[in-house]
């Protein structure tokens, strides 16, 4: 096999396979560019981050990208090599995978690309197309030192922040419900009441003031005397020997001469006595000390995908069961798609520019983890809210996916398009800030200008891949109300 | 039957008026001489004398309690027991009604085996129990009370059974003697019967504790020959109790502490107005184990291992060797004595026995309902009307005549021959065999 390699590229047996090393900046159009993905292994953070980043993405074209690892060691972190597709020790090799890449590549064309307006059919449906395109049909929660609960299932879990993990339970317990996955024990977990973190220091504490900071004695009873007290009160400065303070005895044999009845902990706080202490579990991320009785207690569970759990790939999971229909103010993606290409007639007959732009929510995971679903359904009708007062209402808007709206902004500069947008973007973050404060929302947003020479489609798609780009909004206007 | 007996009266008083009051004394001469004398007379000269101090010191006890309030000293509650746990909440709870509040309340659960320790854990969890601790293999009273002390804090000790109940000013009653005399090392609490009612022997029992232990132990600690601070409500100062390194193994740990603090050089006083209520055996039987067990002690404790009171030493104290002296003699050698005396009269006077049999009796039940009467008077407070033993004081000459001192001659002998309270039941075995190993 012929086997050529330039440009940090390498073409075998048909594909191109992009080498990407660790001075290389992040570019998702170079990964959706290739057929495969070749990572220089030499540094196992920026293997990591770089699997993490890719596999994590929201574009299909990148996100199930075949990926190997160059590398002459094997990379410990059992996550990555989990989602990884390979391994090659020489770019020599690189003809090896290509039968892997092909395998994956025709998979993935047979996979059915739908947006969804649901949050949680969206992660179902990222994750169901990466386990059908390797041929995967279980998911095991795997043990691990970088999840933020403890358990973490590679192909789900990637896409959260630490701090947004406990959400991967609830949206497969939605999946399993829907009858996607069957489910089989794995262990039980207990979690932060505060923050759903798994990263617990359970430890005993003084039943009065809580703190951890004790010392801990035996307490001895001596027979002929009935002397209690700590060991040290035997101890003399002169010999190893144990000698009674209330009778001068010596301490000969446990059991028959004295014994040691009980265990005392003395707070080195409050200097409270006590046996019973209490447990308490101190939560390492958010620092909340847990009473275990409240801990949120999970079962983990390994998944196996059901045939209907298959076809989702195949078919498209459009909204789990739990989510709401429509959205008030916007039309369907389809119905959009097609009022795009009547304004393309349109502007072939007319002399006025027409644009399309999205508005994107950069943290959707982490709104949708801390707001759950129903107040997360509240922020979206919010923002549809002001996105109607503000356009046209010439203008319409739809679904991209679950964290992007797509819009048009007909008959203006592309220019004063943007900055429309940009407005509307930020006027919606510091609402979002007055209604929801626990949460700080990141928009995006870009319009470009629409034009006659290419389809609709392929229109769309070159604004969406923009979003990468793009960077995040400010609140401009944050002084003034503050 | 009837007609026989008052013939033998007629032949009785016959007899007297023919030998004369000599004669009378000479074959009664164990009731005038020890009885009468010490149990009547002394009480009766005691008390009143009381009365008259109280009357003229009672601006220096109000003084004495003011500053006591004043300074509101901690007070550690010491509760050690072994399955108590269904009383210690009615306990708790009881002591949040105490006018003094500045109190720890300390449990200590030597070695249970029901459910004692989930009970109080749930009560210290609630807060009404201040320190709990569990010893997982029992050690005896003496090292649970040890035990509880090692923890305390207060400046004075209360020691309580879980069992009791107390008056709502109990605490402050029992502590105010330390601000009336600094010399006082401890103070006993007035411990009185609360199921009187219950049997014929809690009858009898509520009849002693009332008149023979309650007024003794007025009229001891005004003599200054006080003597045992009873488990069920005993007040220490804790410096004294640390210095002494708390209690020694029992039984009769509590005539013990008091001997060291005596021998220290503090007083020891009886407080008739802090009062405890509590049950007593309910059967003869249990009441003769339990006496048994307490009369073991003073053979255990005063004989042998308190010997040096008695003997001349640098640390000779009068008013110790009389305390002692007293206790011995009222106890250990009358009770010898009044076997002499049942000889006495067997021998030499054996064609009236059946006549000086009742005589003996009348005397005893006409010195006991005057007793009755007139130490009523005296008593501050009191947990049952006097009225209800009235009919049982005829009774009581039996019930210290005969039944106590049989139960108390038994345990003599076996503690004198046998050292019976090593094997004792009420320590466990291990502590027991240690303590007759070293002799104490
Ligand atoms: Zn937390
Ligand atoms: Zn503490
Ligand atoms: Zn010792």
């Amino acid at each position: 096999m012929k086997v050529s390699y330039e440009n940090n590229a390498i073409k075998s047996g048909g594909f191109d396979f992009g080498v990407i090393s660790i001075n290389d900046p992040w570019n998702s159009e170079r990964i959706a560019y290739y057929d495969g993905i070749i990572i220089d292994g030499v540094n196992d953070d920026f293997v990591r981050n770089l699997v993490v980043r890719i596999r994590s993405h929201h574009r299909s074209e990148v996100y199930l990208k075949p990926i190997f690892l160059l590398k002459n060691v094997s990379i410990k972190d059992p996550i990555i090599n989990e989602l990884i597709d390979g391994v090659v020790f020489s770019l020599d090799q690189v003809e090896f995978v290509v039968e892997r890449t092909k395998d994956i590549s025709l998979k993935v064309k047979e996979i059915l690309e739908v947006k969804s307006l649901s949050f949680e059919a969206e992660m179902i449906n990222k994750t169901i197309n990466l386990l059908v395109t390797r041929d995967k049909k279980q998911m095991q929660a795997f043990p691990y030192i970088r999840s933020g609960i403890g358990y973490f299932y590679p192909e789900l879990s990637i896409n959260f922040a630490r701090e947004d993990e406990s959400n991967v339970l609830k949206i497969l317990e939605m999946g399993e419900d829907d009858g996607l996955f069957t489910s089989s024990f794995n262990d039980r977990l207990y979690l932060c009441t505060n923050c759903n973190g798994g990263f617990l220091n359970y430890r005993e504490v003084c039943p009065q003031c809580s703190s951890s900071h004790s010392t801990t004695e035996d307490m001895v009873h001596h027979f002929p005397c009935a002397y209690i007290g700590p060991m040290k009160d035997f101890q003399n400065t002169i010999d190893d020997e144990l000698n009674c303070p209330k009778c001068n005895k010596t301490l000969r044999h446990i059991g028959v001469d004295y014994d040691k009845p009980s265990e005392l902990h003395t707070c080195q706080k409050c200097n409270h006595k006590y046996q019973d202490y209490h447990v308490r579990a101190k939560c390492i991320s958010c620092h909340h000390d847990n009473y275990i009785e409240n801990l949120i207690p999970k079962e983990i569970k390994n998944y196996t995908l059901t045939r209907k759990g298959r076809s989702v790939a195949y078919n498209g999971y459009v909204s789990t069961t739990r989510d709401f229909d429509e959205v008030p103010g916007t039309v369907k993606y389809d119905v959009f798609k097609i009022m795009l290409k009547y304004e393309i007639e349109r502007l072939r007959q007319n002399d006025y520019t027409s644009n399309i732009g999205f508005m994107h929510l950069a943290n959707a995971g982490e709104i949708y983890s801390r707001l759950g679903l129903e107040r997360q359904k509240s922020l979206i009708a919010e923002m549809i809210g002001i996105l109607r007062h503000n356009l046209r209402s010439a203008d319409f808007i739809a679904f991209y996916d679950a964290s992007t709206l797509v819009l048009s902004l007909n008959e203006i500069p592309t220019k004063i398009a943007n900055k429309i947008l940009n407005d509307i973007a930020s006027l919606t973050i510091s609402l979002m800030k007055r209604n929801f404060k626990t949460v700080e929302v990141q928009i995006k947003t870009n319009a470009i200008k629409l034009t006659t020479e290419i389809s609709h489609e392929l229109q769309l798609q070159n604004l969406v891949r923009t979003i990468d780009r793009t960077p995040q909004n400010i609140e401009k206007d944050s002084e003034e109300n503050e | 039957m009837i007609e026989a007996i008052s013939i033998e009266i007629d032949n009785f008083l016959n007899y007297i008026s023919e030998v004369g009051i000599s004669k009378l004394f000479r074959i009664f001469w164990f009731f005038f001489m020890f009885e009468l004398f010490r149990y009547l007379i002394v009480d009766m000269l005691a008390l009143i004398m009381i009365k008259i101090k109280r009357v003229f010191t009672k601006k220096y006890r109000d003084e004495a309690r003011r500053r006591f309030l004043q300074e509101q000293p901690l007070i550690s509650i010491l509760v050690p027991g072994k399955n108590e746990g269904k009383h210690i909440f009615k306990l708790a709870n009881s002591l949040r009604e105490q006018t003094y509040q500045n109190f720890e309340l300390i449990i200590v659960d030597d070695g249970s085996d029901d459910n004692t320790e989930e009970i109080c854990r749930s009560l210290k969890r609630n807060g009404l129990i201040d320190i709990f601790i569990r010893n997982e293999v029992r050690g005896g009273k003496a090292s649970g009370a040890n035990t509880a002390l090692r923890l305390a804090s207060g400046k004075y000790v209360v020691h309580l059974d879980a069992d009791c109940s107390y008056d709502m000013d109990a605490i402050e009653q029992i502590i105010i003697p330390f601000y009336e005399d600094e010399r006082v090392g401890a103070v006993g609490g007035n411990v009185m019967v609360r199921n009187y009612k219950e049997s014929l022997a809690t009858t009898l029992q509520g009849f002693e504790y009332s008149d023979a232990i309650s007024i003794g132990r007025m009229v001891s600690s005004y003599l200054g020959i006080y003597k045992i601070i009873s488990g069920a409500f005993g007040a220490f100062r804790m410096d004294v109790l640390r210095n002494i390194k708390g209690w020694d193994i029992g039984p009769g740990l509590d005539g013990d502490i008091t001997v060291k603090y005596r021998k220290l050089g503090y007083r020891i006083v009886f407080e008739d107005r802090a009062v405890c209520q509590t049950s007593v055996p309910n059967t003869f039987r249990k009441l003769a184990k339990q006496r048994l067990r307490w009369d073991k002690s003073l053979i255990r404790f005063r004989l042998r291992k308190h010997k040096d009171v008695m003997l001349p030493s640098e640390n000779f104290n009068l008013l110790n060797f009389l305390s002692f002296a007293e206790n011995i003699t009222y106890t250990l050698i009358l009770n010898i004595k009044w076997y002499v005396y049942v000889f006495d009269v067997f021998f030499n006077f054996s064609g009236m026995i059946w006549v000086i049999l009742l005589m003996n009796f009348f005397l005893y039940t006409m010195t006991n309902y005057f007793k009755l009467i007139f130490f009523n008077f005296f008593r501050e407070r009191k947990n049952a009307p006097f009225s209800y033993f009235i009919p049982f004081a005829p009774l009581m000459v039996f019930y210290h005549g005969y039944f106590l001192r049989f139960v108390r001659t038994i345990s003599y002998i076996k503690e004198i021959f046998f050292k019976a309270s090593y094997e004792d039941a009420w320590n466990p075995e291990k502590t027991s065999l240690k303590a007759k190993e070293i002799g104490i």
